[in-house]
Protein backbone atom coordinates (compact mmCIF):
# COMPACT_ATOMS: atom_id res chain seq x y z
CA UNK A 1 0.00 0.00 0.00
CA UNK A 2 2.95 2.40 0.79
CA UNK A 3 3.92 4.64 -1.79
CA UNK A 4 7.30 5.70 -2.79
CA UNK A 5 7.73 8.74 -0.83
CA UNK A 6 6.64 7.46 2.62
CA UNK A 7 9.06 7.35 5.08
CA UNK A 8 8.84 5.69 8.63
CA UNK A 9 6.50 2.80 9.76
CA UNK A 10 2.65 3.14 8.84
CA UNK A 11 0.96 4.06 11.61
CA UNK A 12 -1.56 1.22 13.10
CA UNK A 13 -5.02 1.86 11.79
CA UNK A 14 -6.93 1.21 14.99
CA UNK A 15 -10.20 2.48 16.08
CA UNK A 16 -8.71 6.00 17.63
CA UNK A 17 -7.19 6.71 14.30
CA UNK A 18 -10.80 5.50 12.63
CA UNK A 19 -12.67 7.44 15.29
CA UNK A 20 -9.91 10.53 13.82
CA UNK A 21 -10.90 10.09 10.05
CA UNK A 22 -14.17 9.90 10.85
CA UNK A 23 -14.34 12.90 12.36
CA UNK A 24 -12.29 14.59 10.07
CA UNK A 25 -14.61 13.48 7.33
CA UNK A 26 -12.48 11.31 5.31
CA UNK A 27 -14.64 7.67 5.46
CA UNK A 28 -16.93 6.86 2.96
CA UNK A 29 -19.11 3.91 1.85
CA UNK A 30 -18.69 0.57 4.17
CA UNK A 31 -16.21 2.13 6.39
CA UNK A 32 -17.92 5.26 6.86
CA UNK A 33 -21.45 3.18 7.45
CA UNK A 34 -19.30 1.01 10.12
CA UNK A 35 -17.96 3.86 11.68
CA UNK A 36 -21.50 4.63 12.61
CA UNK A 37 -22.64 1.10 13.58
CA UNK A 38 -19.68 1.10 16.22
CA UNK A 39 -19.88 4.82 17.74
CA UNK A 40 -23.70 3.57 18.59
CA UNK A 41 -22.61 0.71 20.23
CA UNK A 42 -18.71 1.75 21.24
CA UNK A 43 -18.68 4.02 24.26
CA UNK A 44 -14.92 4.08 23.98
CA UNK A 45 -15.17 4.87 19.89
CA UNK A 46 -17.44 7.56 20.64
CA UNK A 47 -15.69 8.98 23.21
CA UNK A 48 -12.60 9.15 20.65
CA UNK A 49 -15.10 10.43 17.98
CA UNK A 50 -16.59 13.51 19.96
CA UNK A 51 -13.27 13.96 21.22
CA UNK A 52 -12.17 14.73 17.56
CA UNK A 53 -15.10 16.68 17.18
CA UNK A 54 -14.55 18.50 19.45
CA UNK A 55 -10.90 19.77 19.14
CA UNK A 56 -11.58 20.27 15.12
CA UNK A 57 -14.51 22.21 15.76
CA UNK A 58 -12.97 25.57 16.16
CA UNK A 59 -11.42 25.49 12.56
CA UNK A 60 -15.25 26.20 11.74
CA UNK A 61 -14.60 29.41 12.50
CA UNK A 62 -12.34 30.37 10.01
CA UNK A 63 -15.65 29.50 7.59
CA UNK A 64 -17.78 32.27 7.21
CA UNK A 65 -21.17 32.60 8.14
CA UNK A 66 -23.63 32.96 5.83
CA UNK A 67 -27.95 33.78 5.77
CA UNK A 68 -29.95 30.91 4.96
CA UNK A 69 -33.71 31.71 3.24
CA UNK A 70 -36.51 32.52 5.30
CA UNK A 71 -38.04 29.31 4.16
CA UNK A 72 -36.01 27.15 6.08
CA UNK A 73 -37.54 28.20 9.32
CA UNK A 74 -40.85 28.12 7.78
CA UNK A 75 -39.52 24.46 6.85
CA UNK A 76 -38.01 23.22 10.06
CA UNK A 77 -41.50 24.68 11.82
CA UNK A 78 -43.33 22.63 9.67
CA UNK A 79 -41.59 19.67 9.90
CA UNK A 80 -41.43 19.86 13.56
CA UNK A 81 -44.94 20.84 14.22
CA UNK A 82 -46.75 18.08 12.19
CA UNK A 83 -44.83 15.19 12.29
CA UNK A 84 -45.91 12.83 8.97
CA UNK A 85 -46.58 9.08 8.47
CA UNK A 86 -43.59 7.91 5.93
CA UNK A 87 -45.12 7.98 2.39
CA UNK A 88 -45.03 3.85 2.21
CA UNK A 89 -48.49 2.33 2.83
CA UNK A 90 -47.43 -0.52 5.71
CA UNK A 91 -49.58 -2.86 3.84
CA UNK A 92 -47.49 -3.79 0.56
CA UNK A 93 -49.18 -4.85 -2.19
CA UNK A 94 -48.97 -8.58 -2.60
CA UNK A 95 -47.77 -8.10 -6.22
CA UNK A 96 -44.95 -6.50 -4.55
CA UNK A 97 -44.29 -9.30 -2.24
CA UNK A 98 -44.80 -11.81 -5.25
CA UNK A 99 -41.49 -9.61 -7.06
CA UNK A 100 -39.62 -9.56 -4.44
CA UNK A 101 -40.20 -13.59 -3.78
CA UNK A 102 -39.00 -13.88 -7.51
CA UNK A 103 -36.14 -11.29 -7.37
CA UNK A 104 -34.31 -12.34 -4.11
CA UNK A 105 -33.44 -15.75 -2.63
CA UNK A 106 -35.33 -16.54 0.93
CA UNK A 107 -37.00 -13.63 1.49
CA UNK A 108 -39.83 -14.38 2.76
CA UNK A 109 -40.38 -16.47 6.38
CA UNK A 110 -44.47 -17.30 6.42
CA UNK A 111 -45.33 -20.51 7.01
CA UNK A 112 -44.93 -22.86 9.55
CA UNK A 113 -41.60 -22.40 11.40
CA UNK A 114 -39.66 -25.52 13.69
CA UNK A 115 -40.97 -26.05 16.92
CA UNK A 116 -37.94 -24.25 18.87
CA UNK A 117 -38.09 -21.30 16.42
CA UNK A 118 -41.36 -20.91 16.55
CA UNK A 119 -41.14 -20.62 20.61
CA UNK A 120 -38.22 -17.84 20.44
CA UNK A 121 -40.12 -15.90 17.97
CA UNK A 122 -43.40 -15.91 19.82
CA UNK A 123 -41.72 -14.89 23.37
CA UNK A 124 -39.96 -12.36 20.55
CA UNK A 125 -43.41 -10.95 19.50
CA UNK A 126 -44.84 -11.49 22.70
CA UNK A 127 -42.18 -9.18 24.04
CA UNK A 128 -41.64 -6.67 21.36
CA UNK A 129 -43.19 -3.11 21.16
CA UNK A 130 -45.75 -4.34 19.09
CA UNK A 131 -48.06 -5.29 22.00
CA UNK A 132 -47.99 -1.34 23.84
CA UNK A 133 -49.66 1.27 22.47
CA UNK A 134 -48.18 2.72 19.26
CA UNK A 135 -46.71 6.07 19.52
CA UNK A 136 -47.18 8.73 16.43
CA UNK A 137 -44.63 8.16 14.45
CA UNK A 138 -41.82 10.79 14.23
CA UNK A 139 -40.54 12.17 10.80
CA UNK A 140 -36.46 11.17 11.17
CA UNK A 141 -34.40 13.71 9.83
CA UNK A 142 -32.90 12.34 6.00
CA UNK A 143 -29.75 10.70 6.83
CA UNK A 144 -30.84 9.54 10.88
CA UNK A 145 -29.27 6.00 10.63
CA UNK A 146 -30.72 3.25 12.76
CA UNK A 147 -28.43 0.78 14.73
CA UNK A 148 -28.43 -2.35 16.17
CA UNK A 149 -26.17 -4.61 18.71
CA UNK A 150 -27.28 -8.30 18.41
CA UNK A 151 -25.22 -9.77 21.05
CA UNK A 152 -24.51 -13.37 20.35
CA UNK A 153 -25.38 -15.52 23.95
CA UNK A 154 -22.74 -15.52 27.07
CA UNK A 155 -19.59 -15.44 24.43
CA UNK A 156 -19.52 -11.24 24.69
CA UNK A 157 -19.14 -11.41 20.65
CA UNK A 158 -22.09 -9.34 18.78
CA UNK A 159 -23.60 -8.72 15.42
CA UNK A 160 -23.38 -4.82 14.62
CA UNK A 161 -26.23 -3.94 12.24
CA UNK A 162 -26.25 -0.31 10.79
CA UNK A 163 -28.94 0.88 8.24
CA UNK A 164 -28.44 3.97 6.24
CA UNK A 165 -32.24 5.17 5.19
CA UNK A 166 -30.82 7.45 2.65
CA UNK A 167 -28.65 4.85 1.29
CA UNK A 168 -30.76 2.26 1.67
CA UNK A 169 -27.62 -0.13 2.32
CA UNK A 170 -27.50 -2.01 5.70
CA UNK A 171 -24.57 -2.75 7.03
CA UNK A 172 -23.54 -5.92 9.39
CA UNK A 173 -20.49 -6.47 11.02
CA UNK A 174 -19.40 -9.80 12.81
CA UNK A 175 -16.29 -8.90 13.46
CA UNK A 176 -14.85 -11.85 16.03
CA UNK A 177 -17.34 -14.08 14.63
CA UNK A 178 -15.74 -17.29 13.58
CA UNK A 179 -17.23 -20.25 11.69
CA UNK A 180 -17.70 -23.78 12.95
CA UNK A 181 -17.20 -25.37 9.45
CA UNK A 182 -20.65 -26.85 9.79
CA UNK A 183 -23.37 -23.85 10.57
CA UNK A 184 -23.66 -20.64 9.22
CA UNK A 185 -26.07 -17.71 10.93
CA UNK A 186 -28.67 -16.07 9.01
CA UNK A 187 -30.34 -12.60 9.81
CA UNK A 188 -33.79 -11.87 10.17
CA UNK A 189 -36.31 -8.91 10.10
CA UNK A 190 -38.77 -8.84 12.46
CA UNK A 191 -41.02 -6.22 11.38
CA UNK A 192 -42.50 -3.98 14.24
CA UNK A 193 -45.89 -3.95 12.63
CA UNK A 194 -45.85 -8.18 13.11
CA UNK A 195 -45.94 -8.98 9.91
CA UNK A 196 -43.74 -11.95 7.89
CA UNK A 197 -39.69 -11.86 9.07
CA UNK A 198 -37.54 -11.10 6.08
CA UNK A 199 -34.39 -12.56 6.00
CA UNK A 200 -31.49 -10.46 5.52
CA UNK A 201 -29.11 -13.28 4.51
CA UNK A 202 -26.46 -14.70 5.81
CA UNK A 203 -23.68 -13.41 7.89
CA UNK A 204 -19.97 -13.71 6.98
CA UNK A 205 -17.92 -14.22 9.86
CA UNK A 206 -15.14 -11.84 10.76
CA UNK A 207 -16.55 -9.75 7.96
CA UNK A 208 -18.00 -6.39 7.77
CA UNK A 209 -20.30 -6.71 4.65
CA UNK A 210 -22.64 -3.55 3.43
CA UNK A 211 -26.07 -5.21 1.21
CA UNK A 212 -28.44 -2.94 -0.89
CA UNK A 213 -31.81 -3.56 0.42
CA UNK A 214 -34.96 -3.63 -1.76
CA UNK A 215 -37.62 -0.96 -0.53
CA UNK A 216 -39.82 -3.77 0.59
CA UNK A 217 -37.52 -4.45 2.89
CA UNK A 218 -36.67 -1.05 4.15
CA UNK A 219 -40.46 -0.22 4.29
CA UNK A 220 -40.51 -2.56 7.34
CA UNK A 221 -37.13 -1.33 8.71
CA UNK A 222 -38.89 1.67 11.50
CA UNK A 223 -38.86 1.81 14.89
CA UNK A 224 -39.66 -1.01 16.85
CA UNK A 225 -38.41 -3.38 13.99
CA UNK A 226 -36.09 -5.84 15.85
CA UNK A 227 -33.49 -8.28 14.54
CA UNK A 228 -33.14 -12.57 15.14
CA UNK A 229 -30.34 -14.77 14.29
CA UNK A 230 -30.81 -18.43 12.94
CA UNK A 231 -28.75 -21.06 13.31
CA UNK A 232 -28.74 -22.71 9.95
CA UNK A 233 -26.84 -25.22 7.45
CA UNK A 234 -24.22 -23.60 5.63
CA UNK A 235 -25.79 -21.57 3.35
CA UNK A 236 -28.31 -20.58 5.35
CA UNK A 237 -31.87 -21.90 5.65
CA UNK A 238 -32.84 -24.36 2.82
CA UNK A 239 -35.64 -23.07 0.77
CA UNK A 240 -38.92 -25.18 1.81
CA UNK A 241 -37.59 -25.92 5.28
CA UNK A 242 -38.23 -24.46 8.58
CA UNK A 243 -35.28 -22.18 9.37
CA UNK A 244 -33.28 -23.36 12.32
CA UNK A 245 -33.33 -22.30 16.13
CA UNK A 246 -33.05 -18.26 17.33
CA UNK A 247 -29.83 -18.19 18.83
CA UNK A 248 -29.81 -14.24 19.07
CA UNK A 249 -31.49 -11.02 19.18
CA UNK A 250 -31.37 -7.11 19.18
CA UNK A 251 -33.48 -3.87 18.44
CA UNK A 252 -33.09 -1.25 16.34
CA UNK A 253 -32.89 2.30 17.55
CA UNK A 254 -32.32 5.72 16.16
CA UNK A 255 -28.50 7.29 16.21
CA UNK B 1 -11.52 38.17 13.37
CA UNK B 2 -9.89 39.10 16.50
CA UNK B 3 -10.09 43.11 15.68
CA UNK B 4 -13.73 42.64 15.49
CA UNK B 5 -15.69 43.50 19.00
CA UNK B 6 -17.38 40.67 20.85
CA UNK B 7 -18.71 42.48 23.56
CA UNK B 8 -21.71 39.72 24.11
CA UNK B 9 -19.64 36.45 23.95
CA UNK B 10 -20.19 35.03 27.47
CA UNK B 11 -23.86 36.36 27.18
CA UNK B 12 -24.47 34.73 24.22
CA UNK B 13 -23.02 31.52 24.82
CA UNK B 14 -25.12 31.13 28.36
CA UNK B 15 -28.31 32.04 26.34
CA UNK B 16 -27.51 29.08 23.94
CA UNK B 17 -26.91 26.73 26.63
CA UNK B 18 -29.58 27.74 28.40
CA UNK B 19 -31.99 27.51 25.12
CA UNK B 20 -30.04 24.02 24.92
CA UNK B 21 -31.16 23.02 27.88
CA UNK B 22 -35.11 24.04 27.56
CA UNK B 23 -35.04 21.82 24.17
CA UNK B 24 -33.51 18.76 26.21
CA UNK B 25 -37.13 19.45 28.29
CA UNK B 26 -39.08 19.76 25.18
CA UNK B 27 -39.51 23.24 25.33
CA UNK B 28 -39.86 23.93 21.59
CA UNK B 29 -39.70 27.70 21.58
CA UNK B 30 -36.04 27.02 22.28
CA UNK B 31 -35.47 25.97 18.90
CA UNK B 32 -36.30 29.24 17.47
CA UNK B 33 -33.73 30.80 19.60
CA UNK B 34 -31.19 28.10 18.77
CA UNK B 35 -32.17 28.85 15.27
CA UNK B 36 -32.21 32.57 15.21
CA UNK B 37 -28.95 32.61 17.35
CA UNK B 38 -27.09 30.06 15.34
CA UNK B 39 -28.07 29.54 12.04
CA UNK B 40 -25.50 32.25 9.98
CA UNK B 41 -22.84 30.20 11.59
CA UNK B 42 -24.51 26.79 10.65
CA UNK B 43 -25.07 27.29 7.20
CA UNK B 44 -21.70 28.75 6.96
CA UNK B 45 -20.35 25.23 7.47
CA UNK B 46 -23.02 23.21 5.39
CA UNK B 47 -22.62 25.53 2.74
CA UNK B 48 -18.60 25.42 2.67
CA UNK B 49 -18.82 21.94 2.64
CA UNK B 50 -21.81 21.03 0.31
CA UNK B 51 -21.21 24.22 -2.06
CA UNK B 52 -24.75 24.18 -2.98
CA UNK B 53 -27.09 26.66 -1.88
CA UNK B 54 -30.19 23.83 -2.22
CA UNK B 55 -28.63 21.14 -0.57
CA UNK B 56 -26.60 23.34 2.00
CA UNK B 57 -30.12 24.94 3.24
CA UNK B 58 -31.52 21.37 3.10
CA UNK B 59 -28.62 20.11 5.51
CA UNK B 60 -29.68 22.74 7.68
CA UNK B 61 -32.80 22.32 8.15
CA UNK B 62 -32.24 18.38 8.70
CA UNK B 63 -29.67 19.75 11.50
CA UNK B 64 -32.21 21.29 13.36
CA UNK B 65 -35.04 19.00 13.06
CA UNK B 66 -32.30 15.95 14.30
CA UNK B 67 -31.61 18.76 17.10
CA UNK B 68 -35.17 18.95 18.22
CA UNK B 69 -35.66 15.30 17.89
CA UNK B 70 -32.46 14.13 19.75
CA UNK B 71 -32.21 17.22 21.86
CA UNK B 72 -30.67 14.97 24.97
CA UNK B 73 -27.91 13.90 23.04
CA UNK B 74 -25.76 17.23 23.68
CA UNK B 75 -23.96 16.74 27.04
CA UNK B 76 -23.37 20.32 28.09
CA UNK B 77 -20.17 19.25 30.33
CA UNK B 78 -18.38 18.09 27.16
CA UNK B 79 -17.86 21.04 24.89
CA UNK B 80 -19.23 24.70 24.52
CA UNK B 81 -22.96 24.24 22.93
CA UNK B 82 -22.19 26.25 19.84
CA UNK B 83 -18.80 23.78 19.53
CA UNK B 84 -21.14 20.92 19.26
CA UNK B 85 -23.51 22.39 17.03
CA UNK B 86 -20.63 23.35 14.59
CA UNK B 87 -19.35 19.55 14.55
CA UNK B 88 -23.04 18.51 14.18
CA UNK B 89 -23.65 20.61 11.48
CA UNK B 90 -20.39 19.74 9.67
CA UNK B 91 -20.97 16.02 10.29
CA UNK B 92 -24.59 16.04 8.60
CA UNK B 93 -22.85 17.94 5.91
CA UNK B 94 -20.87 15.48 5.04
CA UNK B 95 -23.26 12.79 5.58
CA UNK B 96 -24.93 14.46 2.63
CA UNK B 97 -21.67 14.62 0.49
CA UNK B 98 -21.16 10.78 1.40
CA UNK B 99 -24.46 9.67 0.95
CA UNK B 100 -24.29 10.35 -3.25
CA UNK B 101 -26.62 13.14 -2.87
CA UNK B 102 -24.69 15.59 -3.94
CA UNK B 103 -21.97 15.89 -6.77
CA UNK B 104 -20.67 18.97 -6.81
CA UNK B 105 -18.77 18.95 -3.57
CA UNK B 106 -17.35 21.88 -1.80
CA UNK B 107 -16.94 25.75 -3.68
CA UNK B 108 -13.80 28.06 -3.02
CA UNK B 109 -14.08 30.12 0.01
CA UNK B 110 -14.80 33.26 -2.02
CA UNK B 111 -18.16 31.96 -3.81
CA UNK B 112 -19.83 30.95 -0.59
CA UNK B 113 -21.84 34.13 0.09
CA UNK B 114 -19.89 34.92 2.83
CA UNK B 115 -21.49 37.81 5.35
CA UNK B 116 -18.72 39.84 6.68
CA UNK B 117 -20.69 42.05 8.56
CA UNK B 118 -24.34 42.74 10.54
CA UNK B 119 -24.08 38.22 10.96
CA UNK B 120 -26.46 37.94 13.91
CA UNK B 121 -24.56 36.49 16.76
CA UNK B 122 -22.18 34.87 14.87
CA UNK B 123 -19.05 36.50 16.09
CA UNK B 124 -20.39 36.59 19.32
CA UNK B 125 -20.85 32.54 18.86
CA UNK B 126 -17.03 32.05 18.63
CA UNK B 127 -15.74 28.31 19.72
CA UNK B 128 -13.95 28.94 23.15
CA UNK B 129 -10.70 30.84 22.67
CA UNK B 130 -8.14 28.54 24.29
CA UNK B 131 -9.20 25.52 22.41
CA UNK B 132 -8.89 27.68 19.19
CA UNK B 133 -5.48 28.55 20.18
CA UNK B 134 -4.33 24.95 20.89
CA UNK B 135 -5.92 23.17 17.60
CA UNK B 136 -3.75 25.77 15.07
CA UNK B 137 -0.52 25.76 17.06
CA UNK B 138 -0.74 21.72 16.96
CA UNK B 139 -1.74 21.83 13.32
CA UNK B 140 0.82 24.11 12.97
CA UNK B 141 3.60 22.13 14.71
CA UNK B 142 3.04 19.29 11.18
CA UNK B 143 4.92 19.53 8.08
CA UNK B 144 3.27 22.12 5.50
CA UNK B 145 2.01 19.19 3.86
CA UNK B 146 0.54 17.26 6.28
CA UNK B 147 -1.20 20.22 7.53
CA UNK B 148 -2.56 21.16 4.00
CA UNK B 149 -3.95 17.77 3.49
CA UNK B 150 -6.22 17.65 6.96
CA UNK B 151 -7.37 21.46 6.26
CA UNK B 152 -8.30 20.44 2.90
CA UNK B 153 -10.27 17.45 4.11
CA UNK B 154 -11.99 19.65 7.29
CA UNK B 155 -12.88 22.73 5.26
CA UNK B 156 -13.83 20.93 1.75
CA UNK B 157 -15.13 17.81 2.95
CA UNK B 158 -12.41 15.84 0.47
CA UNK B 159 -11.66 12.16 1.03
CA UNK B 160 -8.39 10.24 1.02
CA UNK B 161 -9.17 9.23 -2.74
CA UNK B 162 -9.65 13.06 -3.74
CA UNK B 163 -6.83 14.33 -1.89
CA UNK B 164 -4.36 11.48 -3.23
CA UNK B 165 -5.65 12.65 -7.09
CA UNK B 166 -5.34 16.11 -6.48
CA UNK B 167 -1.63 15.35 -4.70
CA UNK B 168 -1.05 13.30 -7.73
CA UNK B 169 0.35 10.40 -5.24
CA UNK B 170 -1.15 6.69 -4.44
CA UNK B 171 -3.94 6.74 -2.37
CA UNK B 172 -1.84 4.31 0.11
CA UNK B 173 0.96 7.37 0.17
CA UNK B 174 -2.05 9.76 1.33
CA UNK B 175 -2.73 7.58 3.91
CA UNK B 176 -0.13 7.16 5.51
CA UNK B 177 0.72 10.89 5.01
CA UNK B 178 -2.63 12.02 6.80
CA UNK B 179 -2.26 9.11 9.47
CA UNK B 180 0.96 10.36 10.98
CA UNK B 181 -0.22 13.57 10.80
CA UNK B 182 -3.39 12.56 12.96
CA UNK B 183 -1.19 10.58 15.18
CA UNK B 184 1.22 13.73 15.71
CA UNK B 185 -1.98 16.00 16.15
CA UNK B 186 -3.27 13.67 18.64
CA UNK B 187 0.10 13.55 20.55
CA UNK B 188 -0.02 17.37 20.46
CA UNK B 189 -3.36 17.94 21.53
CA UNK B 190 -3.31 15.49 24.31
CA UNK B 191 -0.08 16.67 26.02
CA UNK B 192 -2.05 20.48 26.11
CA UNK B 193 -4.67 18.72 28.14
CA UNK B 194 -2.49 17.41 30.56
CA UNK B 195 -0.88 20.90 30.83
Amino acid sequence: MSGPEDTGPDVQRDDPMIAAEWALGLLEGEELLAARGKYATDPAFAWRKEWWDDWFAPLSDAMPGAEPGEHVWDGIAARIAAPQVPAQDPAAPAANVIELQAKVRRWQWVAAISSMAAAVALALFLTSPISRPVAPPVQVAAAAPMVATVPIGETGLRLDVTYIPDSQRMVVGAVGLKTDGVHDHELWLVPADGSALQSLGVVAPGEVRSMELPQAVTAKLGDGASLVLTREPIGGKPAGKDAGPVVAKGAFTRV
Amino acid sequence: MAARPRPTSDEAREALQSAMARLADGDQSALEEIYRATRVKLFGITLRILGDRKEAEDALQDVYVNLWQRADRYDPSRASPIAWLAAFARNRAIDRLRTGKVRAGAVPVEEAAPLPDQTPLADALLVDAEQTAQIHKCLGALDARTQGHIRAAFFEGKTYAQLAEAADVPLGTMKSWIRRGLQRLRACLEASEKA
